[in-house]
């Protein structure tokens, strides 16, 4: 419950973001504070290197994890799913290709890969979700595979079978609807990771430097030297958003396990 | 393998090696001179390292032919006392200090010259950092064993800024032409670098320090402190905390906001001297290939000198100082420094009116959409790529500030973050609209000016473009005249002329925006040192200089302060306590590193194990008690 | 990227036994097999995806030095050889001890190998502490689920596993590092050592501890979050297996069972896990080895991406998924050796 009503909270933040804050507010060439002011009345959360005020940037900032965290998540989703019942609903070599594929990218570790790729393709927001997105979809293709193999054993898939139902039919058709809670309930637990994530890239400087997302807002922060001058009010509250958002999605994500394992 | 190598050259010509090795001990304790850097050298070869980093220990390790002056940057005498030119400028005498020998006693000889000159004319590897000096160079002879003289093909000025390190031909005849590229150049356990600079390496840990002994025989006079240690420090926060902990005497290169905060420490002299480097706006004037061949896909707008007008007028540069050098720095004009006050100039025209630039652009027919983006008179809008490098935090945050002033004029700039690696391409190909770089300036002005000519467009080599210097892709027949000019131009005076006149020419057609000059922030413990040497005299860099000047003067403040302080200085040099373990066999030297810490980290794990058993059985046991009173 | 996910969404244990047949030998050797065939992959991935990489490294070399064309030309001859060449050039030897990186111009392999044992020490510390204290707490909030302790140290553990290791860094360094809110900073802002420090001494060694402090409490308590999360639910699902009530029914101290049955068999895939979560351990290391200048592999991974340093970006790549893939096919053999359901 108090995890829905912090996500609710953030994403009203990011919906409402561009109306409250005009962009003239986070214009660099605009900026009216000092550089690395402390918390004040006119800057309730301090200034950055440019004289922004953090609290501005934040609330935009809340946008831009969240659509990245989203966004790479459906990827990931389709691409899970995809892959998921695909392997387990064909047999033979094509099955054991994907299998291995899935076996392959859960074994590799994650933030190599990313930086791999990120490298590779360039900072950008865009970017940032495909590599987020083609590095996250491992789990749950091994989860819904597994989902799908016990499916499939289930009687009237086989009658339908029998029936001359073709491959495309069983899957959209029965698979899938029947996949799909733990679909749901997967997915809420990927976008806390994958915001994690996005959080971590950013920080790297692997995200769009433009754009001024939580992990973006931490690198600059951490590069213009924010930990030594002591400008914790720099530091602190992108963590604590991130920290929010991720473990309202961990909460309502496991609840609905719960609820789901209670009706089974 | 190279270690031995060196080892055994050492080994084979060296005589009094362990008595330079050791410090001289004047006093109980050495005087040692800390500098702090944030970057490790790459190479102490002076054939293959290329950093900044690098190339100071070579001009500490090696002396030039001649020097550049500390008050001007004019060119100064070196190794050699006096030189002239024949009157027709092609052949060049110099002739060098008598008695000069190199730090092992051996003489220094104008056939050391006439060795290192040889070795690249006629190395493939050895150009790589020298071929600019020597490409006009047709022969290098040595009459007596104090007079070089060469032969030029054409009067060239470059003959006074002949920046090649004059290496011990009883050293390097050891390292042959294929050696060369992986020789490391550091000196063998307990031995020191043969040079001719103020100081010696000595000894060198990778991503640690360098640590250098004065050298005797140097020809200016033995210097004031008898060691100097580089230490290498990963960000310049650490840098920072060092030099108030007193770690270090001198910090060098760092950022503003670490700068700021050692202003008014106790003890600590914040120092902004003026330095050679500048930033620029640049633009794409029409990519095209030596022969003339349009390359790329640059909007045509940006070939419209009106709009790179506006452009300039619309940017703010006092405020990039403030905001991105957080007024470190000074506002740009032109592409020669103002350091350099012989040959630069400020027109000074382009000033900061977003009124003017709205009104050039309108006049030139780039009238308002609805959009808030102008629309030229071909119907394209002004929508512009404009590349900025990931490699550098201001090049990002310039990219900010440049978006929002273009877009005050009507003009859109799609802001490209990308590595320097791929933007020198996408340059190269000409695939841009406008990108922000810098360049640091050498004294002479050459090779500067010719990134402007139409001879370094980029060129094509088996069906692929390749980007030469030129990033404006300016092309101008009367720049490139002067250009000629000035480079056989061997009279100083009349060159600076000419310079001035090419720099207005690059002003005039807003080949660049110079957006700054940024000043090279550096901070020293005054309470410990002085007599340090800026360059230019008053204003410049302490360190990382053309020469080493602040190395040659720097003293300790005096003697009985001195004797306290140089004592907690030398506490934080790694000579003493490391080279006593040192002795050992030269396998050893490989892995010491590695076995300590290996040693360290089967300790901790150990005591680590050892405490948490002991905790997590303390534990067990009362917490069984706990369970069963329950 | 995370234990958490796997365990919590309830899904079958990945080592669990797979309806394998046939002698242990032939389960080893197919392990083997897959681990090498994983690997082969990273490498042929490893060199293809960097060709796809735009840039003229030559000419960013050449640019600001004073070289002639037909050097230039010259030096790019070197670096055209036709592809195929090039790739088993590259397979021959990935950690071809002549590849120089392109920011520090010394031979990759130099640069790791001086940069492993840094973080050795610093994950190695961090995984034993977070091993130790994690399954102990799980023990204690898994045994009792509900229990005021499990309420307290699981929701603590869910933040923990909530935040950006990094920034838990960041927040430490500045309090107890630089100093804040009244605190004085009294752990080293960053670094392995003070300068000038013998780390071969006992003081050396002593040092190294002093600024190892933070970046090893950073990383234990986001590690050890996990570790008691997965050990919390494993010992649940333990509990309610039928040997363990029955263990019970026969009245068997409440203790007794826990120590002697239960927590052994929970133990088992938590410890597993621990070892298959060598990836996750991974990340820690690049981003907190960044924050508190570590110089390890980590740290060396982020220099090489902030260049980008292709030749070190591609060792290091290769180098974690060595050691990823090594951890693994080292967790699955374990568990063929002792688990005998795994032989049947």
């Amino acid at each position: 419950m108090a995890g829905l009503i912090i996500l609710a909270f953030f994403v009203l933040v990011a919906i409402l973001a561009p109306i409250l804050i005009s962009p003239e507010s986070l214009d660099v060439t605009k900026a009216t504070g000092e550089r690395f002011d402390p918390p004040s009345l006119a800057y309730p959360l301090g200034t950055d290197e440019d004289g922004r005020s953090i609290l501005l940037l934040l609330a935009y900032g809340t946008r831009i994890s969240l659509t990245v965290g989203l966004a790479a998540t459906l990827i990931s989703m389709v691409i899970g799913t995809a892959v998921g019942i695909m392997a387990g609903h064909f047999r033979g070599a094509g099955s054991h290709a994907l299998v291995g594929v899935t076996d392959w990218f859960l074994v590799i570790p994650f933030l190599p890969l990313a930086i791999v790729l990120a490298t590779v393709l360039g900072p950008s927001t865009l970017n940032l979700i495909i590599v987020i997105g083609i590095t996250s979809w491992a789990g749950t293709a091994r989860l819904i595979r597994a989902q799908t193999l016990s499916i499939e054993g289930r009687p009237y898939i086989e009658r339908s079978k029998a029936l001359g139902a073709g491959n495309w039919h069983q899957m959209t058709r029965h698979v899938l609807p029947n996949v799909f809670p733990l679909v749901l309930a997967n997915t809420t637990l990927t976008v806390a990771i994958v915001i994690l994530s996005e959080t971590t890239l950013s920080f790297l400087g692997l995200g769009d430097p433009l754009a001024p997302s939580w992990g973006a807002i931490l690198d600059s922060a951490f590069s213009t030297g924010a930990v030594s001058q002591g400008a914790w009010w720099y530091v602190l509250p992108p963590g604590i958003c991130v920290v929010l958002v991720v473990l309202a999605f961990t909460l309502v994500g496991r609840a609905m396990e719960r609820i789901m394992e209670g009706r089974t | 393998m190279i270690r031995r190598l060196i080892a055994g050259v050492a080994a084979a010509t060296i005589v009094a090696v362990p008595a330079a090795a050791v410090p001289h001990a004047q006093a109980a304790d050495p005087v040692v001179f800390t500098v702090g850097i944030l970057s490790d050298i790459d190479s102490l070869n002076p054939f293959t390292g290329i950093l900044a980093e690098s190339y100071e220990m070579f001009q500490l390790q090696y002396a030039t032919l001649l020097s550049t002056s500390s008050v001007d940057f004019t060119p100064d005498a070196g190794l050699a006392e006096s030189w002239e030119t024949s009157a027709d400028g092609k052949t060049w005498t110099y002739t060098l200090r008598p008695d000069l020998v190199w730090s092992d006693g051996t003489p220094l000889t104008a056939n050391d010259v006439v060795y290192t000159f040889n070795r690249i004319l006629e190395g493939r590897y050895e150009q790589r950092n020298y071929g600019n000096y020597v490409r006009n160079i047709t022969s290098v002879t040595a009459p007596d064993d104090r007079t070089v003289v060469m032969t030029t093909k054409v009067p060239s000025p470059i003959m006074e800024r002949l920046a090649v390190y004059i290496l011990p031909e009883h050293v390097w005849s050891g390292v042959d032409a294929k050696a060369v590229k992986s020789f490391a150049n550091e000196p063998a356990e307990g031995e020191t670098l043969v040079g001719s600079g103020p100081f010696l390496v000595v000894e060198r840990r990778t991503g640690q320090f360098i640590r250098m002994v004065a050298n005797d025989n140097y020809f200016k006079g033995r210097p004031q402190v008898d060691e100097l240690v580089f230490r290498i420090y990963n960000n310049p926060d650490a840098l920072g905390q060092a030099l108030i902990k007193g770690e270090i005497d001198f910090a060098s290169g760092l950022t503003a906001d670490v700068f700021s905060t050692l202003e008014g420490q106790e003890g600590i002299t914040t120092y902004a001297g003026s330095y050679s480097g500048f930033n620029e706006l640049a633009f794409n004037m029409g990519a095209a290939l030596v022969d003339g061949t349009p390359i790329g896909d640059g909007n045509p707008h940006m070939q419209d000198q009106r709009v790179r007008l506006a452009i300039s007028h619309a940017i703010d540069r006092q405020q990039l100082v403030d905001k991105i050098l957080d007024g470190y720095g000074t506002p740009g004009a032109t592409i020669i420094p103002p350091t350099y006050s012989t040959l630069h100039i400020d027109p000074g025209t382009q000033t900061y009116d977003p009124a003017l630039a709205n009104q050039i652009l309108d006049e030139a027919g780039y009238a308002m959409g609805p959009d808030g983006v102008r629309i030229g008179p071909d119907g394209v809008p002004m929508k512009y790529r404009l590349f900025v490098r990931t490699d550098s935090d201001s090049s990002v945050k310039s990219g900010e500030y440049f978006k929002s002033y273009l877009a005050a004029i009507g003009i859109e700039a799609d802001i490209k973050p990308v590595d320097e690696n791929a933007l020198f391409e996408i340059i190269g190909r000409g695939e841009f609209d406008m990108f922000e770089w810098g360049w640091v300036v050498e004294p002479d002005p050459d090779y500067q000016l010719s990134t402007f000519t139409c001879g370094k467009r980029s060129y094509e080599d088996g069906g692929e473009v390749y980007a030469d210097l030129s990033d404006s892709f300016f092309c101008d027949p009367e720049y490139d005249a002067l250009y000629a000019a000035q480079s056989e131009e061997t009279d100083q005076a009349a060159r600076a002329e000419i310079v001035k006149q090419m720099q207005q020419i690059i002003y005039d057609n807003v080949a660049y925006v110079v957006t700054y000059y940024y000043d090279n922030l550096e901070a020293y413990r005054s309470d410990r040192f002085t007599g340090f040497v800026g360059q230019p005299e008053g204003s410049g860099s302490l360190l990382f200089q053309y020469g080493t000047y602040s190395y040659e003067n720097v003293e300790p403040i005096s003697a009985d302060t001195g004797g306290e302080e140089s004592s907690a200085s030398a506490s934080a040099s790694p000579g003493a306590s490391e080279s006593a373990d040192a002795g050992g066999s030269t396998a050893a030297e490989e892995t010491s590193g590695g076995s300590n810490t290996g040693l360290i980290i089967g300790l901790v794990i150990a005591a680590l194990v050892i405490i948490g058993l002991v905790i997590a059985l303390v534990r067990m046991r009362s917490k069984s008690t706990e369970d069963m009173k329950e | 990227m995370s234990l958490l996910q796997e365990v919590a969404v309830g899904e079958p244990d990945p080592i669990r036994p797979r309806r394998v047949t046939g002698p242990t030998a032939r389960i080893v050797a197919g392990k083997i097999l897959r681990a090498v065939v994983t690997l082969a992959f990273v490498v042929v991935f490893n060199f293809f995806l960097f060709r796809l990489l735009p840039g003229d490294p030559i000419g960013l070399y050449t640019r600001g030095r004073n070289m002639d064309p037909e050097q230039i030309a010259a030096l790019r001859e070197e670096l055209n050889r036709p592809i195929w060449e090039q790739f088993f050039a590259y397979i021959r030897n990935p950690f071809d001890p002549g590849i120089d990186s392109t920011r520090f111009s010394q031979p990759v392999w130099e640069l790791i190998g001086e940069r492993v044992w840094p973080t050795v020490l610093l994950l190695g510390t961090a995984i034993v502490i977070a091993t130790i204290v994690g399954i102990w707490i799980g023990i204690r909030a898994g045994w009792k689920p509900g229990s005021r302790f499990d309420k307290v140290s699981t929701g603590t553990t869910l933040t923990l596993y909530s935040m950006p290791e990094f920034w838990l860094g960041m927040m430490l360094l500045i309090v107890l590092g630089v100093g804040a809110f009244g605190l004085p900073g009294f752990f080293p802002v960053g670094g392995i050592a003070s300068p000038g420090v013998d780390t071969s001494t006992p003081a050396g060694w002593l040092n190294v501890l002093w600024h190892m402090f933070l970046p090893c409490l950073t990383l234990t308590l986001i590690y050890l979050a996990d570790y008691s999360l997965v050990m919390r639910a494993s010992l649940i699902d333990e509990r309610k297996s039928e040997y363990l009530m029955l263990a019970r029914a026969k009245g068997l101290r409440d203790v007794m069972v826990r120590k002697r049955h239960a927590v052994p068999n929970a133990l088992l895939p938590t410890i597993t896990l621990i070892f298959l979560s060598l990836g996750f351990v991974v990340t820690g290391a690049i981003t907190v080895e960044t924050v508190f200048s570590w110089p390890g592999l980590g740290l060396l991974t982020y220099e090489a991406l902030r260049g980008p340093d292709i030749p070190l970006l591609q060792a290091t790549f290769l180098l974690f998924s060595i050691a990823v893939i090594g951890a693994n096919l080292i967790a699955e053999l374990l568990y063929v050796i002792i688990d005998p359901r795994v032989r049947q």
